[in-house]
């Protein structure tokens, strides 16, 4: 180090205070036992909380806090406490809108002696969101936002450590592995391997692959970043219908194919780095996201030859989590409450147009494709789209819990036609895994999906 | 039985050895001390399952600061957190009394805030948790040039935020 890193180094240790209280192994316990071989996550009771909930302690998901003139807002994994409640269900409506609030609340069941709260019988399936688009809660675990994905007849999803593959009949994990994601984005599926961004350096960038049935790990690439990567990636990862995936690497796209683990070719960028990558359902076209602080754009590449076939740009700082349609690209703008969805006809961002508003509260409203439709979460609305003209086939407002957030996202559909999200109620504080029966509309869309 | 998971050997002792450490940083890294036991709980709760592995390998510390930092990187770019950034520091005022304390401890979390996520990482682990550049990188998954990379970066944004050069060469007593 030389002095001035010593005087930074002495400078943190110094002024950087003790902690208020330490954390103790039975708050590690509680967690631990809690989230049920360490999956999910429930922070234990903050003594001295002053925003505590009821019986039910500090919440991450609390709005309240703005009483105390601060928003803040919840974790991109949300935390759990599995309650008792007295839910009442509601069937959904022909058109999926719910007939009432949602109304999951802590019934008389009051905490255990041991100051734990007691837990919805595992296996149960539980009607929430006022059984808007017949939602029912299979699991109490909780994953990160938008990390659910699926294949065949199982789910994937990955939050506080693990990688993990779900049983859509039951919610159990059947398996896991130790995964930690280093920028947003989905598993992705190819074959009988599932593929994960494990690292995402400014040098070098790390794919890993797992058995899909085992989540054994089966490959790792390495994929060099030219240039650099940037800390807005969201949205990395993509495959192709040929089954190569293509890695948003800095100044480059790089196409690895998955038999050989190599990287067989490269797509080098002159107009930036890369963000966010995805392929058109065909196959022969590439769209790539390259974000700076005040303007998104969105780059059309010939996936054949490489060459750049068109750029176009949109106003208002950050954008990517790409997907690719037949009738063009979808994404993401903006950050924090202000980030929007967006859907550009033939990939054309000034022909661009909102289709839903951010999540806010510090969740992610992004665009999936799964099962013929695209599907856009969030707090407000539960939306599929058509993927061929971007109009929405059906859109469902999601009640809010005694005025507080729940929470769709990351929609995706199983070869049975279930389709499963991973779902969040703020009052009640209870995540899970979703299984939903979408409005008809929503299997009526034409044109394939896309990555 | 009373349902609670059995405690891996070794792993209280490190919890009450290195708790206060790894809360500060937390704190470092997320500016409050609520999302810093969030960030450390959440981090030896992963731990916790395979706290026998990481014993035999000694490398216990080493995987908890590597979730902590993945965890609030992904904090970072997939929530918002609600922190307002500020473009005026408060006043840094003569130190000497616990006014002062506080004005540098916002003085010190508002030049953070102004790092990116990813800077910010890396002044807390290299220069708060003391780890060399090998381990800095090996937790943040990236090479030891990037970590070098944004320590020279984050340096040369903290050199130019005003009031920190006066708080690294003097500052307050703690």
């Amino acid at each position: 180090m030389n002095t001035e890193e010593r005087q930074l180094a002495e400078m943190l240790h110094r002024i950087t205070p003790e902690p208020p209280r330490r954390v103790t192994v039975e708050d590690i316990a509680y967690r631990v036992a809690s989230e049920g071989n360490g999956r999910g996550r429930v922070p234990r009771q903050r003594r001295g909380s002053s925003f505590a909930s009821g019986a039910f302690g500090g919440r991450r998901w609390a709005p309240a806090l703005a009483a105390l003139g601060v928003i803040v807002i919840a974790g991109g994994t949300a935390a759990v406490a599995s309650v008792a409640t007295s839910h009442s269900s509601h069937s959904p409506s022909a058109n999926g809108t719910p007939t009432s609030s949602a109304s999951v609340s802590s019934s008389a069941s009051s905490p255990s002696p041991s100051g734990t709260v007691s837990s919805v019988p595992p296996g149960a399936k539980l009607t929430v969101a006022g059984g808007m688009w017949g939602a029912q809660l299979i699991d109490r675990q909780s994953f990160d936002q938008e990390s659910l994905t699926s294949s065949g007849g199982s789910l994937f999803a990955f939050g506080n450590g693990t990688l993990n593959r779900i049983d859509p009949a039951t919610g159990i994990v059947t398996c896991s592995t130790p995964y930690n994601a280093p920028v947003p984005g989905r598993p992705v599926v190819v074959g009988n391997t599932v593929w994960v961004v494990w690292s995402y350096g400014s040098g070098d960038i790390f794919l890993h692959g797992y058995d899909e049935s085992t989540l054994d790990q089966v490959a790792s690439v390495e994929v060099p970043a030219i240039g650099g990567t940037v800390s807005s990636a969201q949205g990395v990862l993509a495959a192709a219908p040929d089954g190569k995936l293509y890695v948003a690497a800095g100044r480059e796209i790089a196409i690895v194919d998955p038999a050989s683990r190599q990287v067989t070719r490269q797509i080098f960028l002159t107009a930036g780095q890369a963000n966010s990558v995805a392929v058109a359902p065909d196959g022969k076209l590439l769209y790539i996201g390259i974000s700076s602080a005040d303007s998104f754009r969105l780059l059309i590449y010939d996936a054949g030859t490489g060459r750049l076939l068109n750029i176009s740009a949109m106003q208002g700082g950050e954008g990517g989590n790409l997907i690719a349609t037949s009738g063009g690209v979808w994404g993401t703008a903006g950050t924090g409450m202000s980030e929007w969805v967006w859907f550009a006809p033939g990939g054309d961002l000034t022909r661009s147009s909102r289709v839903t508003q951010g999540a806010g509260a510090g969740l992610a409203s992004l665009p999936s494709v799964s099962g013929g439709a695209v599907w856009i979460g969030g707090s407000h609305e539960l939306i599929c789209a058509s993927p061929a003209t971007g109009k929405a086939l059906a859109r469902t407002t999601i009640p809010t819990d005694h005025g507080v957030v729940e929470y769709f996202g990351s929609v995706t559909v199983l070869d049975t036609g279930h389709a499963y999200a991973l779902y969040s109620d703020e009052h009640a504080q209870l995540t899970g895994v979703a299984q939903l029966t979408p409005p008809a509309a929503c299997s009526g869309s034409s044109g394939s999906s896309g990555s | 039985m009373d349902g609670r998971p059995s405690e891996p050997d070794g792993f209280r002792d490190f919890v009450e050895a290195r708790s206060g450490t790894l809360l500060r940083s937390g704190w470092l890294l997320t500016g409050d001390w609520a999302s810093a036991e969030d960030l450390v709980q959440t981090a030896l709760a992963a731990a916790w399952p395979r706290w026998g592995t990481l014993t035999r390998q000694d490398a216990p510390e080493l995987y908890v600061r590597k979730i902590m930092v993945n965890t609030f990187l992904r904090w970072r770019q997939r929530r918002w957190t609600g922190e307002i950034a500020t473009a005026r520091l408060p006043e840094l005022q003569a130190y000497g009394d616990a006014f002062a304390q506080i004005d540098a401890r916002q003085a010190l979390l508002g030049a953070l805030d102004r790092l990116p996520p990813r800077q910010r990482a890396v002044v807390v682990l290299r220069y708060f948790a003391d780890q060399t550049e090998a381990q800095t990188a090996e937790a943040m998954g990236c090479s030891v040039g990037a970590v070098k990379a944004h320590a020279s970066k984050a340096l040369a944004r903290l050199r130019e935020t005003p009031g920190l050069a006066e708080l690294m060469t003097g500052g307050v007593a703690s």
